[in-house]
């Protein structure tokens, strides 16, 4: 970016900000008292300026968005400090007073755009209702304003949609068309919390770009709530980092990533795997314990029984929240005196684990063999004639001709946005689903066979962590049944050694045997994917198959989880699938990556090879996508227009050729493209010629 | 340089629902001279500024302390804003300069920004002032010469500068001009330059024909 050679002064305009909170205590009654979810949080936004709030699961962060739109529901309150709007009291306005400023000068876009909308009005009408509500308008003006608000948001072919309905659109115009919405009265402050979390990569960098852009040109000030590192490093000016209900650093975006000072900010850092980074040269070290109950808070410091720099004085006295320097503020009582670079895990073992990784030798057997494997799902047309059997029969050809091998030992890793048919292929492996064709070899046994007609040792070496442990562990029976189950069913080992089999599962995944009578709603997220986990592996599985595993895990829960996975793939020499969409995962744990779109392989090949130039045009917009947890970290723009083409009626030739920035011409329309390969198995299947994948810039440099 | 590139975007606002108390603690608390009233949606009502907020000396006479301390907590803002109707307001896309005469011309210090009837900012003398300073890179903070040049009022000669500027590949920070006040056929110009030194500015724009450097210093 060109230097340039001054800005424009603009100290001479209001220096109030659009939101100031000081002290700000909110308190939810329970049965039993009173619950202090947020305690002494303080911050401010001035326009044009995104504070961005993060930190894990139950810190609090959407509890402070509730309590500045008087959305704490009927048992929660403001219970001290102030929150100032425009220089204004909150709590001073009579709630009606709160409603019209929610309307005109406050809005709000949540996670799920879909229940933002309503289900039965057409577009139009939703976003013309807001202008007519507030503002008066008649029905033509407001429909030419809600139609430049559209083109405003990048809505395509904006006065179509004005005529659909929300479940016409995909996620990202749903969500384009709630932040539309939301902009439609110019306010000055918006709340987003966890907008894109519900989004692909490539939809949530176009949304991320949008917000960023409307802040500077409408100089709105925004509050932005993520648990995502790398989204709140793309957007945020200034970072605020919540643990149990307060606020424990504030500072500038730059500044929380390069110089973290709180413990509980630099263990977020190392929780995250950067990307480009693979686990041979990095390790993730997840923060031990878990985030306390808000009524069980610690005396001291709320993050001392997890911190690994804790003194007496930690204990005893708890930190305020102190300027530590310019525009830094920290809530520790030793932030000048601790240093990251003296860190030291204190969990040794993941140094260890590192150096098995490095010294592990591969032997270069093939435990699983996929070759041109398809899988359609029939569609039933909805003409009258199908009423007969006559009616034309449709597919969606969710895998359509992939071919790829897992070594022993090795873990292949499979990306893509949602659609392109990764859990498909997952589960067509593991007998979910039936295949249409191609072959899988897995050992020697022929796994395309449906699960009723499967040998059971077939079935026993092959199992599956699932993403959401909520629907695959059953409610009703206690954790230790659950990992027996597999144990009886395959008889690994004799009836009467299955209780201690279990405990050992468990302790294998850093749970006690005291979980062992517990049910699955006892437990945390992280701690039913642990179980999960144990589960999968009961059998001593020759392949596992990880479908998105951390997906719905905080930071410092996937870097726990991921390592487990790591220690057990190295005891066992498993193989795994990885699925995930998170692309700094998938880098840091696999060695090889496969890039899917559409049903199809872009590109195959080890991952070291894949994130780095020459890429398939569609791998460079995915890892341009990406946010990265590093401000430092220059990322070259490529966004990628549209959604996912249905797989009913997928594009000719190319599939990507619709959405691909590098299209050569019309031979990408009309056939396949060729493999390129460039060595070391590294295959790119493209019409792009071989000179110009060679000639591509890296998207990220450091 | 439209108005909607230079005004104050989200202005801070009253609500009918205030007291005079507390519309005057507002503008001190956030240092405002000029509060624009409105009712839902944004819809301009009226404009309170530090004038109208004065108590008038007829109206003083006849009221005593407790008077004067029952109006100020119980009369509500409306007694004190100018209604909308005698608000002088702009467009977003007028220009800054319309946005100058308008200010001078009401002899107001500012001017509502008004779209539809709703409040979409507020542009202020301030706003304008810090323009005219932009204007002349008073925040770029570059070593520069600044040089006042006399020419004759007529076409072709701000270019005739220019171009003997561009000849020594120099760079122009800024550039103004105006009328001159007393000789209506002089046209003054102001230019800054950055990178050079008064003496070389002198010789090159003196050189030019019909022109004269009346000012030049370091700025």
């Amino acid at each position: 970016m060109a230097q340039n050679r001054w800005v424009a002064d603009d100290s001479h305009r209001v220096q109030t900000p659009i939101l100031e909170a000081k002290n700000l205590a909110v308190s939810y009654e329970i049965r039993d008292g009173q619950v202090n979810a947020v305690r002494d949080v303080s911050f401010k936004i001035h326009r044009g300026e995104t504070l961005g709030l993060v930190g894990e699961s139950g810190c609090g962060k959407s509890t402070v968005a509730f309590s500045i739109v008087r959305f704490l529901g009927k048992n929660g309150r403001i219970t001290g400090g102030s929150i100032r709007f425009q220089g204004q009291e909150l709590q001073d306005l009579s709630e009606r007073e709160v409603r019209s400023l929610r309307g005109d000068q406050m809005a709000m876009v949540y996670q799920d755009p879909f229940q933002s909308l309503n289900p039965c009005m057409r577009i139009g009408d939703q976003l013309c209702e807001v202008l007519q509500e507030h503002r008066g308008l008649s029905d033509r003006e407001a429909s030419v304003r809600a139609i430049q608000m559209l083109d405003a948001v990048y809505m395509p072919d904006s006065a179509a949609v004005m005529r659909r309905f929300p479940h016409q659109l995909s996620g990202g115009q749903q969500q384009r068309v709630v932040i539309a919405m939301a902009l439609l009265n110019n306010p000055a402050l918006l709340i987003m919390d966890e907008p894109t979390t519900a989004l692909d990569v490539t939809v949530e960098a176009v949304v991320l770009d949008l917000v960023d852009e409307l802040r500077r040109r409408l100089d709105t000030g925004v509050l932005y709530i993520t648990h995502d590192l790398g989204v709140i490093s793309r957007v945020a000016d200034r970072i605020g980092v919540m643990y149990a209900g307060e606020m424990v650093e504030v500072a500038s975006a730059v500044d929380t990533f390069i110089r973290p000072m709180h413990p509980y900010t630099e263990g977020l850092m190392r929780c995250v795997p950067k990307l480009g980074l693979s686990k041979e040269s990095s390790s993730l070290y997840p923060i031990r314990g878990r985030v306390p109950a808000p009524t069980a808070l610690p005396p001291g410091c709320v993050f001392e029984p997890r911190c690994d720099y804790a003194r007496r004085r930690c204990r005893e006295k708890h930190p305020e929240l102190r300027s530590v320097e310019r525009e830094h503020l920290v809530r520790c009582h030793r932030a000048e005196e601790i240093r990251e670079t003296e860190w030291r895990p204190s969990d040794e073992t993941i140094l260890d684990l590192q150096e098995r990784l490095r010294s592990r030798s591969e032997d270069g057997s093939k435990v699983l063999e996929v070759s041109d494997l398809r899988t359609y799902y029939d569609q039933e047309s909805k003409g009258i004639l199908s009423l007969f059997g006559l009616g034309e029969k449709r597919q969606v050809k969710a895998v359509d001709g992939v071919s790829f091998e897992v070594g022993a030992g090795t873990t292949l890793g499979v990306v893509g946005e949602s659609g392109c048919g990764k859990s498909t292929l997952a589960r067509t492996i593991i007998g979910l689903e039936s295949s249409r064709d191609g072959k899988i070899d897995f050992l020697g046994f022929d796994a395309t066979l449906p699960l009723s007609r499967r040998d059971k040792r077939l079935i026993k070496d092959l199992q599956m962590v699932f993403q959401n442990p909520d629907s695959t562990l059953n409610p009703s029976f206690p954790v230790g049944y659950q990992i027996a189950r597999p144990l009886r069913r395959f008889g690994k080992v004799d009836r009467a050694r299955i209780g201690d089999e279990v405990v050992r599962l468990l302790n294998r995944v850093k749970l006690d045997g005291s979980y062992y009578d517990r049910l699955p709603r006892q437990l945390s997220g992280g701690e039913k994917q642990r179980v999960g986990i144990a589960r999968a592996f009961a059998t001593n599985p020759r392949l596992v198959l990880c479908d998105e595993p951390v997906s719905s895990l905080d930071v410092s829960v996937q870097a726990a989880v991921l390592n487990l996975l790591m220690e057990i793939q190295q005891e066992h020499n498993s193989p795994l699938l990885l699925i995930a969409h998170d692309l700094s995962v998938v880098r840091f744990f696999s060695d090889a990556i496969m890039v899917m779109y559409l049903g199809k392989a872009c590109e195959i090949g080890p991952a070291e090879a894949v994130y780095a130039p020459p890429y398939h045009p569609y791998t460079e917009a995915l890892l341009s996508a990406v946010p990265t947890a590093d401000p430092r970290v220059e990322q070259k723009r490529i966004r990628l227009s549209g959604s996912v083409p249905s797989a009913l009626n997928p594009p000719t030739g190319c599939r990507f050729h619709t959405r691909c920035g590098r299209k050569v011409g019309t031979i990408c329309e009309t056939e396949e493209p060729p493999e390129i390969g460039f060595g070391d198995q590294h295959r790119i299947y493209c019409h792009l010629p071989l000179e110009e994948l060679e000639a591509m810039d890296a998207v990220i440099t450091a | 340089m439209l108005v909607q590139d230079y005004m104050t975007k989200h202005p801070l606002m009253g609500r009918l629902t205030m007291s005079i108390s507390e519309v005057q603690h507002y503008m001190a608390d956030n240092d405002l001279r000029h509060l624009p009233v409105v009712g839902d949606g944004k819809r301009l009502l009226g404009l309170v500024t530090r004038q109208s907020l004065l108590v008038e000396p007829v109206r003083l006479r006849s009221l005593d302390v407790w008077e004067i301390s029952r109006y100020l907590t119980t009369e509500s803002i409306d007694v004190v804003m100018i209604p909308a109707d005698d608000v002088i307001t702009i467009k977003g896309d007028a220009t800054i300069e319309d946005a100058a005469r308008t200010m001078v011309r009401n002899r107001v210090g500012c001017l509502p920004v008004v779209e539809d009837g709703i409040v979409v900012g507020i542009i202020t003398e301030t706003d304008l002032l810090a323009q005219l300073a932009e204007i002349m890179a008073c925040s770029a903070d570059i070593p520069a010469v600044r040089a006042t040049v006399q020419m004759p009022n007529r076409t072709g000669n701000l270019a005739k500068m220019v171009q003997a500027i561009a000849a020594q590949d120099w760079g122009i920070l800024a550039l103004g001009g105006a009328v001159n006040r007393d000789d209506p056929a002089v046209w003054d110009a102001v230019v800054k330059i950055d990178n050079v030194t008064k003496d070389a500015v002198r010789e090159v724009l003196g050189e030019v024909e019909g022109h004269r450097v009346t000012d030049l210093r370091e700025a």
